[in-house]
């Protein structure tokens, strides 16, 4: 067990070192700069000034230097200055961190709260009319772009009925981008539900617990849906990391003050430290979640241990 | 006392507070913006939305009329050395910085230091002009310049240069914003919201605004709502007073009574068309003119941008120095595709044989209808235009390299400028200039003249700087203004203004039951 998680951890903390490097260095890659992008909103876009700040800012030095530097710096947990105002990225994005992860598990949360349902009907029903009825509910709400979701939702729950504020961080604020989330993720989560549902509703053991005369109510939600739902499980990791990543746009139809809608500012800026520090925060966020996860399935389940 | 007495002595204090409610309640005003400020720094801030901002916690030195005339400020007098370079300001007694301090004469001199100190990294230095020294006697600031400098009266006025106590840098370095100007800060969430509050010590000297003392609202609270439906479905709902509305539904407000649309007209700013005009033909000045006639201006205004902005014939902005759109008429061409397509068709190009060209543009509101609806004027007269769109950051990296370019497919390419004085010419024409679309030659030595110009001679030389311009058909002006200059309210609102370079004033506004 001792082996399997250093080598957990070990895989982890390789994997946040090559998103590190990563991030130092294909920002570059990207077309514009943050000065002739600041410079061009100025109203002073003079060559001289343009010049002196890329080199104030050390971007006139060859990219490798620059990577080199981020890297250099990154590991030692310092993530530098936004080039636009100045404040310290990690401050800036771990301020705004527990609003993201507090959408995320609303959002997660609503997914359960939808698609368990959802998959339990259309499993019970299978091959019926609310099988498929389901199903093609399911296959919407995948498909339905959640920006254009978003913004019906408050076109209907905000404007016209008035139950919910159009934007900002709040408990109230929540609900809207959360049922966004939700719904557009239940769809994968109540397929999961009815894929495991089938395959155990046809298990020998749920016939005879029939035969034996059980209620099917019992047999569904005892006997069928328990084990079910440890495949399901097995999915909210999935889910939850496709959610952390998922919702910047969400959080920007939304207004909600999380770390994504502050990338989508920076990237727009080329404020490279933001930008760079964002993708650092959030891929290391993702594999903490995944290593936990991974961890916990090999304490609940031996076979992992042993790949 | 007995427990009926202090239940009757509770209700009639809980009466006389609720009475006394009303006449307390503080009076927020809601304002929804797309974009944050950067900082609030004015001396690191770079874009138009940070200074819409640090506008309202700092005061400048001279204000501006609508026609762009200094008047006292912070300043209460000035002179002017006959060899204009020197400028001797009197700092007005009795104003009193956010913390209470006196803003002095030191203040001012302090702001200019800081300013020019190039570990400020002051986005905005080359407004501040060739200046050698700014020193302080009793009240008397003295700014004196190396070589004359004409637009610096302007940008003095302008939220380019801003006046800061002292007290905004604390002793560990940190920038604090205090400074004497309407507003004070509270708070600000980067990204979410800035929430400000009146200076109740405010004395008002900006020819723009009427009210003589601290704003009527007693609270501002600037929010970032970034998509547009979202930010008008929040206005219409009543969750924010003010907002920044897309250009369709601006069209919209403006037709119901129960809104107000505002446009930002001495913002400044313009859209224009530029050509990279190192590669041929685009060298030819005939070519560049004959495009110039394809453009229908007018349609533009009317359609694109829902007869919301006006079709415009300078290099420079309306309202601005040396601009007079009757003579840039004269000298620029106008909407005529007959003689367009005459001349291309003299050059060899016809519709069986079209002038190819790259149509390249940043994406905006407004823009995209205006795009298409050139690549239709050009295809009329014999030029094939292939458009291209890229967000803004990306267009002008774009743009620094196709304006080096001699050969290739030449490119037609749109782009908005604003400023509070003409000589932004100079930083978009003097070489490199900006993205490499500078001129050089005789139009440095020109731009550079002008500014060490005052008075009638510095407009005639603006004047002639835009003659060439036009003339020569390195630019066509298009509309004005042009982008971030249209704000919408409930007809509740009463008193909001836009002042210069798409400001945004507070003082008089006041909020009906």
């Amino acid at each position: 067990m001792l082996f399997f998680v250093a080598r957990r951890l070990f895989t982890a903390f390789i994997t946040i070192l090559v998103v590190v490097i990563l991030a130092g260095v294909l920002i570059h890659v990207v077309p514009g700069d943050p000065i002739t992008a600041m410079m061009a909103q100025s109203g002073s876009a003079d060559a001289e000034d343009i010049a002196r700040l890329t080199a104030q800012y050390g971007l006139d030095q060859p990219i490798w230097k620059q990577a080199l530097l981020y890297v250099g710096n990154a590991l030692q947990g310092d993530l530098g200055n936004t080039i636009r105002g100045g404040e310290p990225v990690a401050e800036l994005l771990l301020d705004r961190l527990p609003n993201t992860i507090a959408l995320a598990v609303a959002g997660l949360g609503t997914a359960l709260v939808l698609g368990i349902p959802m998959g339990f009907i259309a499993a019970v029903n299978r091959g019926r009319a609310a099988d498929f009825a389901v199903m093609l509910i399911a296959i919407l709400g995948v498909s339905i772009p959640g920006f254009w979701m978003g913004l019906t939702f408050i076109q209907v729950f905000s404007l016209h009925l008035g139950w919910f504020p159009v934007a900002g961080t709040s408990a109230r604020n929540i609900v809207l981008p959360a049922l966004t989330l939700g719904v557009v993720h239940s769809a994968l989560v109540a397929r999961m539900t009815r894929s495991a549902l089938v395959d155990i509703l046809n298990e020998d053991y749920i016939r005879t617990a029939r035969a034996r005369g059980l209620r099917e109510r019992q047999v569904l939600l005892v006997h069928a849906m328990r084990p079910a739902m440890i495949s399901v499980v097995t999915v909210v990791g999935l889910v939850f990391a496709h959610l952390l990543g998922g919702q910047v746009i969400t959080e920007n139809v939304f207004s909600w003050n999380g770390i994504g809608r502050l990338a989508i500012q920076a990237m727009l800026q080329r404020d490279y430290p933001l930008v760079q520090g964002f993708i650092v925060i959030f891929a290391t966020s993702i594999v903490l979640v995944t290593t936990m996860l991974d961890l916990l399935y090999g304490l609940l389940d031996p076979r992992v241990r042993r790949r | 006392m007995t427990k009926a007495s202090k239940t009757l002595i509770a209700l009639l204090s809980g009466a006389t507070a609720l009475t006394a409610l009303p006449a307390m309640a503080q009076t927020t005003l809601t304002v929804a913006r797309g974009v944050d400020a950067d900082g609030l720094d004015p001396q690191q801030v770079s874009t138009t939305q940070s200074s819409q901002i640090t506008n309202l916690i700092f005061d400048t030195l001279v204000t501006l009329d609508a026609s762009g005339v200094a008047h006292p400020g912070l300043a209460e007098s000035w002179e002017i050395s006959d060899d204009n370079l020197s400028y001797a300001f009197s700092i007005r007694e009795g104003i009193t910085c956010h913390d209470g301090s006196d803003f002095t004469a030191e203040d001012v001199v302090f702001t200019f230091d800081r300013a020019l100190d190039p570990e400020t990294r002051n986005p905005r230095l080359g407004q501040y002009g060739p200046i050698e020294n700014v020193s302080a006697e009793d009240n008397v600031v003295t700014v004196t310049m190396s070589e004359p400098y004409g637009p610096f009266m302007s940008y003095l006025g302008s939220f380019s240069i801003p006046m800061i106590c002292q007290s905004s840098v604390t002793a560990d370095g940190d920038f604090e914003p205090v400074g004497t100007g309407p507003f004070e800060l509270v708070e600000w969430s980067r990204n979410d919201h800035i929430t400000l509050s009146a200076n109740d010590a405010y004395q008002n000297y900006n020819p723009l605004i009427e009210n003589p003392g601290r704003p009527h609202i007693d609270e501002l609270r600037l929010v970032v709502i970034p998509e547009a439906v979202a930010r008008m479905a929040a206005l219409r709902s009543g969750e924010v007073d003010l907002a920044e509305p897309s250009l369709e539904e601006a069209a919209l407000l403006d037709a119901d009574p129960a809104f107000k649309v505002y446009s930002a007209d001495l913002s400044g700013q313009q859209v224009l068309t530029a050509f990279t005009w190192k590669i041929p033909p685009l060298d030819n000045p005939d070519v560049r003119r004959a495009i110039g006639m394809g453009l229908d201006r007018d349609a533009y205004a009317m359609i694109a941008y829902e007869g919301l902005v006006n079709p415009t014939t300078c290099p420079a902005a309306p309202g601005l120095i040396g601009v007079d759109l009757e003579k840039c008429a004269e000298w620029g061409v106008s909407y005529d595709p007959d003689a367009a397509r005459e001349i291309l068709e003299g050059l060899g190009y016809t519709q069986d044989n079209p002038l190819e060209v790259n149509l390249s543009v940043h994406a905006l509101p407004g823009f995209d209808q205006m795009h298409q609806m050139m690549q239709q004027n050009l295809s009329e007269i014999g030029v094939q235009a292939e458009l291209e769109t890229r967000e803004v950051a990306a267009f002008f990296d774009h743009m620094s390299q196709e304006n080096m370019r001699t050969e290739g497919t030449p490119v037609v390419w749109t782009m908005g400028y604003s400023g509070v004085d003409s000589d932004y010419m100079t930083t978009m024409w003097k070489a490199p200039g900006f993205v490499n679309m500078g001129l050089g030659g005789e139009m440095d030595a020109l731009l550079d003249e002008q500014r060490t110009l005052t008075g009638n001679a510095r407009v005639e030389k603006l004047q002639e700087i835009q003659q060439i311009l036009l003339e020569e058909g390195y630019a066509v002006p298009l509309v004005s203004p042009g982008w971030n200059w249209l704000w919408a309210s409930s007809d509740k609102i009463d008193g909001f203004k836009t002042g210069f370079v798409a400001s945004i004033l507070f003082n008089d506004v006041q909020i009906a039951e």
